[in-house]
C-alpha cells in the first residue's frame, strides 16, 4: 500500500514539477470535461423529433437505381405516418418516384418502415429547357449543356401523426471523374502510405531491433540522438532509422560487373512496387461524409457515402474482386526477388531467389485456399463488404478459427522473414540481394517490413473485423450504446494509464513520456465514466467516428506487427526441406480441409443459402 | 563408477507435430521477458552495463586484468622505469611501438629517449607487458582508449604515456639470482602428487 502511495506521490510530484506543461495540459483537459459534463441539455421549444430518415440526406447519381429509405421511429409510442411522397413545391419534383412499396403505415415504437425512392435520371440530361410542368416557387435550375446532367433537389415529405415532417432533402448531382475519383483517391493514397505505411515500416526497423533486445535481454538501440538547442533527444533510439535512412542513402551503389544492368536496377522496385500496391484494398475506415462531419450520422448515411454519393469510402480502390487484386499483384513481388537474383550474376543470389521463389509459391496456394473459407462464410471478395459482414455477425477469427492459423502462417511465409528467411539465409548464402547495397539493399529491407505490414492489414481486415470493434460496439453514429463506449473508453483508459505508469517508472528519460500517456488514459477513463452517467457515445460526430476507426485500425495493424515480430524472434529458421514439407504437406492439405469442413457447415447451418430456398 | 548413458527419446510425439503449443508457449517465454524488460525499472532483467552514460564508472566494472591504455612506469626519482631494451617492440604483433634509446649516464645506462605507442594499430594484446622484464610497461589503467578524431591524438608518446604511470615498487632486474630460494613455497594442495 505505501508503494502505491509512494508511486502516486512521485507521479503527482512528477505532473507538478517537471513537467507544469503536461499539469496544465491536465486542468485545461479537466476542466473541458468538467464543462462539457456540466452543460445544460438545449431545451427546446419546438415539438421533439418523433420519426427520423435514414439516410439524412438521399443523394443520386446518374447510375443509381432505387434506394432503400428507412423511417425509424425514435419515439416511445407508436406513431402513425401517411404514404411519402416527393414534394411537388419542389424544383425537381417530376423526376423523383416513390415506389409502390411505401404505404401509410402505423410504425411501432423504436421499430422503422422501408421503402425505395429511384430518380429518372434522364431528366436531367441534356440543354436544361425540360422544365417541370408545376413549379411553386424554389430557384429557377441553371442550363446545362447538351448531355450533360445538371443538378437538382428535391424533397421527400410525410406526416407523422398527422404532423407535416420536415421531410429528406433528395439532391442529384454528376461529380466529374476527378472530384468524384481522383483526388480522393489521392489524398487517400498519400494519406495511407506517407502517413501511415512508411512511417509504420521506419518505425518498425527500429522496433525490430528494440523488441527483440528487449526480448533477450539486451539493450537494443540507443544512441542515436536528436539535439534541438540545449536538449538531447534520444526517445529510447526511435531516430535511429534516420541515422539508417542517412546511412542508406549515402553509402555507395555498387553494380556488380557482370550484372545485368537494366533489370538489377529495376528488381528493387519490383519488390517495393506490388507490396504497396496491394494496400489500394485494405479499407481503413468506414466512408466519410464530406459536409457532415460535424453531426451524428446513421448506417445508412454513411453507407450512402462509402458508395461514393456525397462522400468516399476509406478505401483506395472499392473493387469487387479485391481479393483476387490481391493475389494477382502480390504474385508480382516474386518478381522482385527472381530478378533480383538472376540479374546479380552470382550464384548465392540466384540461389536466394530460386527459393525464394519456390516459397512464395507454395505458400500462396495456401493462402488463397485459407481466404476461399472466408469467402464462403460472408460471401463476398471484396474487402471493404467483408468488415461490414464481420460487424454484422462473428468477426473471421471466431468463425474461421483454423484459417487465422494458417494464413497467419503462410502470410509470414509471404514476408520473407524469419521463421521463413529461407531466401535469405543469413548463414548460408545470404540471399537474393547479396550485391544490393545502398538505398537500394534499403528498397528491398523496406519492402519486406511493408510487407509485413500489409500481412497485419489483411488480418485485421479478414478476421479481426477491420476498423471495428468486437461485437459491433461501433457503429456509423458512435458507440452501439452508453455501455459499449463506458466499456471502450475504460479499457483502453485502464490500458493506457497503466502503461504510462510503467513507462514513466522504467526510467528518467520515460518520465515525461509516461506521464502524458498516463494522463490521456485518465482522461479517457474520466470520459467513461462520462458516458456512463450521461449515456453519451450513441451519437457523436461523424468525424470522430471515423478517427476512431482509423485509429482502432491502426491499432490492430501496429499491435499484430508487434506479434509478427515476436513470432520472427522467437522461433528457429526452418531448413529448405522443412519449408517446403511445412507448405505443401502441412498448410496444403489443412487449409482444404478447413474449406471443405466450412463449405459443409456453411450448406447446412446458414440460412437462406440451401438450395432449397 | 560407471558411467551411465540417459536414453533420450527422439520420437516426436503428436504434439510435437502440432508445433502450436510449443510455438506458443515459446512466445510467451519471449513475451514474458519483453514486457518485463521494457516496462519494468532499470530495465529489468538485462544485465549490461551500460558504459559511457553518466554515473556509469567502467573502472567499477573492469576486472582487475583489464588491459587499458599503455602506461609507462616511474623510478623513485620520477623517471621513466623503461631500459630501452626493445623487448616491447619486438614482441609487439602489430609493430606500434616505436623507441628510440638513449644514454642515462648511470646505472641503469639506457633509457628511452622517445616512446611512442600506436594505439590505433595496438591490438590490444598485452604481450609488451608480459615481455617487460622491469615492470616498465603496463596496461593495467582501467581506461578504455578514448575515441579520437584525429589520428595523430591516438599516437600516444612518452610524456603522455607516463603521465597515467605511477612509481612501481618492483625490484629492478628481477629478484636476483636466488629467486628459487625467495619465492614462497608452492601450496601443498596445487602440487602435484604422484601417489
Ligand atoms: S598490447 Fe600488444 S599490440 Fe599493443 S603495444 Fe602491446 S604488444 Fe603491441
Ligand atoms: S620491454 Fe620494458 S624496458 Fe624494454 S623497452 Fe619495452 S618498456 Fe622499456
Amino acid at each position: 500500500m505505501t508503494h502505491v502511495a509512494a508511486i502516486l506521490s512521485r507521479f503527482v510530484a512528477t505532473l507538478a514539477t517537471r513537467s507544469r506543461a503536461v499539469a496544465g495540459l491536465c486542468l485545461a483537459m479537466v476542466l473541458g470535461v468538467l464543462t462539457t459534463a456540466c452543460d445544460e441539455p438545449p431545451t427546446s421549444t419546438q415539438a421533439p423529433v418523433l420519426v427520423k430518415t435514414e439516410p439524412g440526406t438521399l443523394i443520386f447519381h446518374p447510375s443509381t437505381g432505387p434506394v432503400e429509405v428507412t423511417l425509424v421511429n425514435v419515439s416511445d409510442q407508436p406513431v402513425r405516418v401517411d404514404r411519402p411522397r416527393i414534394d411537388e413545391t419542389t424544383p425537381d419534383w417530376v423526376a423523383f418516384t416513390v415506389g409502390e412499396d411505401a404505404s401509410a403505415t402505423q410504425i411501432p415504437a423504436k421499430g422503422s418502415i422501408t421503402f425505395h425512392v429511384g430518380v429518372e435520371a434522364g431528366y436531367f440530361l441534356g440543354p436544361g429547357d425540360a422544365r417541370p410542368a408545376v413549379v411553386r416557387g424554389g430557384e429557377e435550375p441553371e442550363p446545362t449543356a447538351a448531355n450533360e446532367f445538371r443538378e437538382g433537389k428535391s424533397r421527400l415529405v410525410f406526416s407523422v401523426d398527422g404532423v407535416p415532417h420536415t421531410g429528406m432533402p433528395i439532391r442529384f448531382e454528376d461529380p466529374s471523374w476527378v472530384t468524384q475519383y481522383m483526388l480522393p483517391a489521392l489524398v487517400k493514397i498519400l494519406l495511407l502510405v506517407l502517413g501511415f505505411i512508411m512511417p509504420l515500416a521506419s518505425l518498425l526497423t527500429w522496433m525490430e531491433r528494440k523488441q527483440s533486445a528487449m526480448m533477450q535481454d539486451r539493450v537494443g538501440p540507443n544512441r542515436a540522438n536528436i539535439r534541438i538547442g540545449g536538449l538531447n533527444l534520444r526517445l529510447w533510439g526511435i531516430v535511429h532509422f534516420i541515422a539508417d535512412g542517412v546511412k542508406m542513402l549515402f553509402k555507395e551503389d555498387f553494380i556488380p560487373k557482370r550484372a545485368h544492368r537494366a533489370l538489377y536496377n529495376l528488381a528493387p522496385v519490383f519488390a517495393v512496387a506490388p507490396a504497396l500496391l496491394v494496400f489500394a484494398i485494405i479499407p481503413f475506415g468506414d466512408g466519410i461524409c464530406y459536409d457532415q462531419l460535424f453531426q451524428p450520422l446513421s448506417g445508412a448515411d454513411v453507407a450512402q457515402c462509402a458508395d461514393g454519393r456525397g462522400g468516399t469510402p476509406l478505401q483506395v480502390a472499392q473493387i469487387d474482386v479485391g481479393l483476387l487484386f490481391y493475389f494477382a499483384i502480390a504474385s508480382l513481388a516474386t518478381y522482385g526477388t527472381a530478378l533480383a537474383g538472376w540479374s546479380s550474376y552470382n550464384k548465392w543470389a540466384i540461389l536466394g531467389s530460386l527459393r525464394a521463389s519456390a516459397q512464395m509459391i507454395s505458400y500462396e496456394v495456401a493462402i488463397g485456399l485459407t481466404i476461399v473459407g472466408a469467402l464462403l462464410v460472408y460471401g463476398t471478395l471484396e474487402p471493404h463488404a467483408l468488415v461490414k459482414a464481420q460487424e454484422t455477425t462473428y468477426w473471421g477469427i471466431v468463425l474461421q478459427p483454423i484459417a487465422f492459423v494458417l494464413f497467419f502462417t503462410a502470410g509470414m511465409a509471404e514476408t520473407k522473414r524469419a521463421p521463413f528467411d529461407i531466401p535469405e539465409a543469413d548463414s548460408e548464402i545470404i540471399g537474393y540481394f547479396i550485391e544490393y547495397s545502398g538505398m537500394r539493399f534499403g528498397l528491398f529491407y523496406l519492402s519486406e517490413f511493408i510487407e509485413t505490414i500489409f500481412m497485419a492489414a489483411m488480418l485485421a481486415t479478414l478476421f479481426l473485423g477491420g476498423w471495428g470493434l468486437p461485437f459491433g460496439m461501433l457503429t456509423a453514429g458512435g458507440f452501439s450504446s452508453a455501455l459499449a463506449a463506458t466499456l471502450f473508453l475504460t479499457a483502453v483508459g485502464l490500458g493506457l494509464t497503466v502503461m504510462g505508469v510503467l513507462a514513466w517508472r522504467t526510467s528518467k528519460a520515460g518520465e515525461l513520456f509516461g506521464a502524458v500517456v498516463a494522463l490521456v488514459g485518465v482522461l479517457h477513463l474520466f470520459g467513461a465514466v462520462y458516458a456512463a452517467f450521461t449515456g453519451w457515445g450513441t451519437a457523436i460526430p461523424h468525424v470522430l467516428v471515423v478517427v476512431l476507426g482509423m485509429v482502432i485500425w491502426g491499432g490492430k495493424v501496429f499491435l499484430l506487427c508487434g506479434v509478427q515480430l515476436l513470432v520472427r524472434w522467437t522461433l528457429p529458421r526452418f531448413r529448405y526441406d522443412q519449408l517446403m514439407s511445412l507448405g505443401w504437406k502441412g498448410l496444403l492439405p489443412l487449409s482444404i480441409a478447413n474449406l471443405v469442413i466450412t463449405a459443409i457447415l456453411v450448406y447446412l447451418l446458414m440460412p437462406g443459402l440451401t438450395p432449397a430456398s | 563408477m560407471t558411467i551411465g548413458v540417459k536414453k533420450v527419446s527422439l520420437e516426436r510425439t503428436t504434439r510435437d507435430q502440432i508445433f502450436l503449443p510449443a510455438i506458443l508457449e515459446g512466445l510467451l517465454t519471449t513475451a514474458r521477458h519483453f514486457f518485463k524488460n521494457t516496462f519494468s525499472p532499470g530495465h529489468g532483467d538485462v544485465d549490461t552495463i551500460r558504459y559511457g552514460e553518466p554515473g556509469v564508472d567502467p573502472a567499477d566494472y573492469y576486472p582487475e586484468r583489464f588491459r587499458g591504455v599503455h602506461r609507462l612506469m616511474h623510478r623513485e626519482d620520477g623517471s621513466v622505469r623503461c631500459v630501452a631494451c626493445m623487448c616491447c617492440s619486438t614482441v609487439c604483433p602489430a609493430r606500434c611501438i616505436y623507441i628510440e634509446a638513449e644514454d642515462r649516464k648511470d646505472d641503469a645506462e639506457k633509457a628511452p629517449h622517445s616512446f611512442v605507442i600506436d594505439e590505433l594499430k595496438c591490438v590490444v594484446c598485452g604481450l609488451c607487458v608480459e615481455a617487460c622484464p622491469c615492470d616498465a610497461i603496463r596496461m593495467d589503467s582501467r581506461i578504455h582508449m578514448p575515441p579520437s578524431e584525429l589520428r595523430e591524438e591516438a599516437v600516444l608518446g612518452k610524456v603522455e604515456l607516463m603521465k597515467r604511470g605511477g612509481p612501481s615498487v618492483a625490484v629492478q632486474g628481477g629478484l636476483g639470482a636466488d629467486y628459487r630460494e625467495q619465492a614462497p613455497k608452492a601450496d601443498p594442495r596445487f602440487s602435484h602428487d604422484p601417489h
